[in-house]
């Protein structure tokens, strides 16, 4: 069996295979040329890469503790488990393998990373559950090598040590949103938590600190080979706040004991050092340090009473009867009302066609200042306002910073509104009523304030003409600015809110013996009524909302106590006993000094 | 290697009976280039599967030593056996291993979801290596029957039908990288034996059409996956399309000098799958850079020129034949991996001659080299 006479085609044939063979061996040489030397740097690149990875080092977030140096709160390590989805080839074992330890569904936890992974998250890793217990951290810690997709963090969870007594002052922690990541360029992590409410929020930057870096060199299935620290944590500073946490608890529990609606807001007139601020209802902030369920926050946002809600500045009411205070001195002070002059109220009046009664049926019979305010008399304001006009009324109101923001540090506050014509014209669209101006003048109509502002009016009423700037953290005081007020109208007025209290006027009930209590009751009517209800028949919605307006002691104030019961009724019933006992505690020294050599 | 004539006419019987010519050649008979140019690459292989192998629980480099030791025994044993009479049992060698393809299908081992492994003694062997030497030997014995210059359509029918039926048995396996070395050996022998010009675009036109046969029918979604990230690897970089961009990066990252044995950071750190079979040559060319790879190519071009070498000095059609297939196969094998590790090709497994981890490829690696060596070594006495 010979080649015979082709063998040389057969040669020719072989050897042309041969060089194609040859020809794209080259070209697969070229191609590693390319890959190797030209391309080089860059897959150095991505190997490095490939092998380091930038762990960030939480920094511990500040303490925040009371004026007598209590903290308020603590960090406690948590064991958290996250997802990484890109490092397992099969979710589904992952989940279930997950589901299994951690006693849940996989479905929930599939839900759980659809939605984590919609809100932005991206690629990287999810948080599955939080503060697991040491058990299951061991357990996955033992199958770590079968499902590398899983990592343990420790973080840290705040718990807020008086749950909701403080939290509308101290807010809570939420993790950062992908639109904030964005908008912060660099200055978040993912995954990190940020002040939502409160302090938390206001002094976020100071008490987040400054995180560090971990460069960490891994194998494939993420298991840490070396560590290198490339930068160390900045801890976040402590937060020393001017609340009087033994005051903030006994107003919390004195006004929320029985259910009740709305804010108590105690701070020094001196300074606007904030001493208690209390709104209800209020959350357990201890509930969102562990993700929240859809159904959770749902329960918290629908809730009837708005929880989230801090009424002390979030919520706007009309003032009521506390807008007396305002009408008062701006007529000592214009001079529209000498104090001895005096007025008869039979218990209605008339103006511009309209019968505006008083809140007395019967009527006060002659009144002059001190006594319409003593008695909270509407037809003596009545006259007042119709002599003052809505411009004058609307100037006085701002002068004690209604209308804007107090510029307390915290979030969210509301500026509430003075009504004036101007305002009248370019907001309602129609021209200011005269009648309206007679409704102002007891604090109804158009008029909103909220209760922190309400604060800072009897703040400048006690401090004899000062518009302090309520604070929680001594840092943020501002100068007192001193209002261009007659100081003997600020006296008088002082005088006939100290009688208001004391000689037998209507909060009787805010009368501390030993201590000379100030204030101004109001009762704002919800609905307009036809016909004398006593506010309690009424349903909830429509009852009248109680005001208590207090300082104490009169000769030298050092706290302003503003109590607002929404739905409450009589502010002389509901809210001068709470306000009664924020003084008694606050002043439970200077009392007992009081008392003690009476006893002996 | 320095055989003596007396122990190979021993065990051949058939050495020429001119002793004087004879003694001379057996020195400079044998192909040199060829055996030199695969003992050095297994040398490197040895070496680069101790280092992809050096982080995984259990070192390859006792066992690959141990296949390259049975593979020598066996390249010494295929080059003493006259490869004529290989030729003359091709075709009971050829039923047998279509008779242990099937037996695989039925009572076969599965591994990384094919199965292909066949249990022999206390050894896993895979039939489909050894049904490629089998079909590689029929093929040249039945191509030398021709005269002709040119081969009948006939005969490249039943070429054909001797290639595609143990190629068939491989790719219900599914052993799609296995099964494609038949097709490279196939279209080898059939170029050289002689196709017209008209048949060879035919050919083409048929190989397309079963293609897309196979794309639509004869593939697993796993393997589809593959192609359709190898044309769009950025599709899933953590899925399917992970080797492929793990293996270009340890390419990319060697840069032109390497960086050092045992030091390349994508295989010591477990980043590259499968690096000790089908990507040992990314761990080679992280570790070596792009001088190693010059090496390695060009130890393999030494390899198959002097392969061809072997051919061209031929005198005998069957041994021509027979070399032009096991070179195909070979070359076939070397250019496709080393493609598909710098990302030009999808990812199939088909292993690196003589560096890649694997046992029954590597005996099969050695067989060839032996019936090679031994088909030069004959060519003055079979003409």
């Amino acid at each position: 069996m010979k080649v015979g006479e082709h063998r040389e085609a057969l040669v020719e044939r072989v050897r042309l295979l041969s060089q194609l063979f040859v020809a794209l061996l080259a070209t697969i040489a070229a191609c590693f040329w390319f890959v190797q030397v030209v391309r080089g740097s860059h897959y150095r690149g991505l190997a490095e890469n490939n092998r380091l990875r930038k762990v960030p080092i939480r920094a511990p977030r500040g303490i925040i503790y009371d004026r007598g140096g209590r903290a308020l709160l603590e960090n406690v390590a948590s064991y958290d488990l996250l997802l990484d989805p890109t490092r397992t080839r099969d979710l589904e074992a992952s989940l279930g393998f997950a589901g299994a330890l951690l006693g849940r569904p996989p479905e929930e936890l599939r839900a759980l990373l659809v939605r984590e992974q919609a809100a932005g998250a991206g690629l990287g890793p999810v948080l599955l559950a939080q503060n697991l217990r040491l058990s299951d951290v061991a357990r996955f810690g033992v199958h770590s090598l079968e499902h590398p997709e899983f990592e343990i963090e420790v973080g840290h969870l705040r718990l807020y040590r008086h749950g909701e007594q403080t939290a509308h002052v101290l807010g809570y922690l939420g993790e950062v949103t992908a639109t904030e990541l964005e908008a912060a360029d660099g200055a978040h992590d993912s995954g990190e938590l940020v002040g939502r409410k409160g302090i938390e929020q206001h002094y976020d930057a100071e008490l987040r600190g400054a995180a560090g870096q971990r460069v960490v060199v891994v194998d494939s299935r993420g298991r840490l080979l070396e560590e290198h620290l490339g930068r160390a944590a900045r801890p976040g500073s402590d937060l020393r706040l001017t609340l009087d946490l033994e005051l903030q608890q006994q107003t919390e529990r004195a006004f929320a004991a029985d259910g009740k609606v709305g804010a108590v807001v105690a701070l020094d007139p001196r300074s606007g050092a904030v001493r208690a601020l209390v709104s209800s209802p209020a959350y357990n902030p201890n509930l969102f340090t562990r993700r929240l369920a859809p159904e959770e926050w749902q329960a918290l946002i629908t809730s009837p009473h708005h929880p989230l809600q801090n009424r002390a500045l979030q919520n706007t009411y009309a003032p009521g009867s506390v807008f007396k205070i305002v009408m008062a001195v701006a007529g000592l002070s214009e001079r529209v009302v000498a104090p001895g002059d005096g007025i008869y109220c039979s218990g209605a009046a008339s103006f511009y066609g309209h019968r505006f009664r008083c809140w007395k049926r019967g009527g006060h019979g002659r009144v002059d200042l001190h006594a319409a305010l003593r008695g909270s008399c509407d037809v003596y304001f009545y006259h007042l306002g119709q002599k003052l006009g809505i411009e004058r009324i609307a100037r006085y109101a701002r002068l004690f910073g209604h209308g804007e923001r107090t510029g307390i540090d915290l979030e969210g506050e509301k500026s509430g509104l003075v009504p004036s014509p101007g305002w009248s014209l370019a907001v309602r669209k129609h021209p200011w009523y005269p009648g309206e101006t007679i409704s102002v003048a007891i604090g109804q109509g158009p008029v909103l304030v909220t209760p922190l502002q309400v604060a800072t009016l009897l703040a400048a009423v006690a401090n004899g003409g000062y518009r302090i700037t309520p604070h929680l953290v001594p840092a943020a005081a501002r100068p007192a600015a001193k209002l261009p007020l007659d100081a003997e109208a600020l006296a008088r007025v002082r005088h006939g809110l100290w009688a208001v209290v004391n000689e037998r006027g209507t909060a009787a009930q805010a009368r501390v013996e030993g201590l000379d209590v100030a204030g101004k009751t109001g009762t704002v009517q919800v609905v307009q009524q036809k016909t004398w209800t006593e506010s309690r028949d009424l349903p909830y919605e429509q009852r009248d909302h109680a005001w208590f307006a207090s300082f104490a002691p009169v000769r030298d104030p050092g706290l302003v106590v503003v109590v607002f019961v929404e739905h409450g009724g009589k502010g002389s019933a509901v809210a001068a006993p709470i306000a009664k006992v924020v003084h008694e505690t606050y002043f439970r020294d200077d009392l007992r000094a009081h008392r003690q050599p009476a006893a002996r | 290697m320095r055989p003596t004539s007396g122990t190979i006419s021993a065990l051949t019987g058939s050495l020429p009976l001119a002793e004087e010519r004879a003694s001379l050649r057996h020195v400079t008979g044998l192909r040199w280039g060829l055996l030199a140019a695969a003992l050095l690459l297994t040398a490197v292989g040895l070496l680069t599967v101790a280092s992809a192998s050096a982080e995984m629980p259990t070192s390859y480099l006792p066992r690959q030593a141990m296949w390259v030791g049975v593979g020598l025994l066996l390249l010494i044993v295929a080059f003493a056996v006259d490869y004529r009479m290989l030729l003359s049992l091709s075709l009971p060698l050829y039923l047998a291993s279509l008779a242990a393809l099937a037996a695989v299908l039925v009572v076969g081992h599965e591994a990384g979801g094919a199965k292909s492994w066949l249990g022999v003694g206390g050894w896993r062997l895979q039939p489909s290596e050894f049904a490629k030497l089998a079909t590689a030997l029929l093929l040249a014995r039945y191509l030398a029957t021709t005269k002709e210059r040119f081969l009948l359509p006939r005969q490249i029918a039943l070429a054909a039908l001797i290639a595609l039926v143990p190629m068939a048995l491989v790719v219900v396996e599914p052993d799609l990288g296995g099964a494609a070395m038949f097709l490279p050996m196939l279209a080898g022998v059939l170029l050289v034996a002689g196709v017209r010009l008209r048949l060879l675009a035919a050919a083409v036109l048929a190989l397309a059409l079963v293609g897309g046969l196979v794309w639509s029918f004869g593939m697993q979604d796993y393997q589809r996956d593959r192609v359709i990230t190898f044309l769009q690897p950025e599709r899933d970089p953590l899925g399917a399309g992970y080797q492929v961009r793990q293996s270009k990066i340890a390419v990319g990252s060697g840069e032109f000098l390497g960086k050092g044995y045992l030091q390349g950071t994508q295989s010591q750190l477990r980043f590259l799958p499968a690096r000790h079979t089908d990507f040992i040559f990314a761990v080679l060319a992280e570790e070596w850079g792009f001088v190693g790879v010059a090496v390695v190519l060009g130890l393999y071009a030494l390899f198959l020129l002097n392969g061809a070498e072997v051919a061209m000095r031929g005198r005998d059609r069957a041994g021509i034949l027979l070399v032009v297939a096991l070179l195909s196969g070979t070359a076939f094998h070397i250019l496709y991996n080393t493609a598909m590790v710098v990302g030009l090709v999808p990812i199939t497994g088909i292993p690196l001659p003589f560096l890649s981890y694997g046992g029954s490829f590597m005996l099969a690696n050695f067989l060839s080299l032996g019936i090679l060596l031994g088909v030069d070594f004959r060519r003055f006495v079979n003409r």
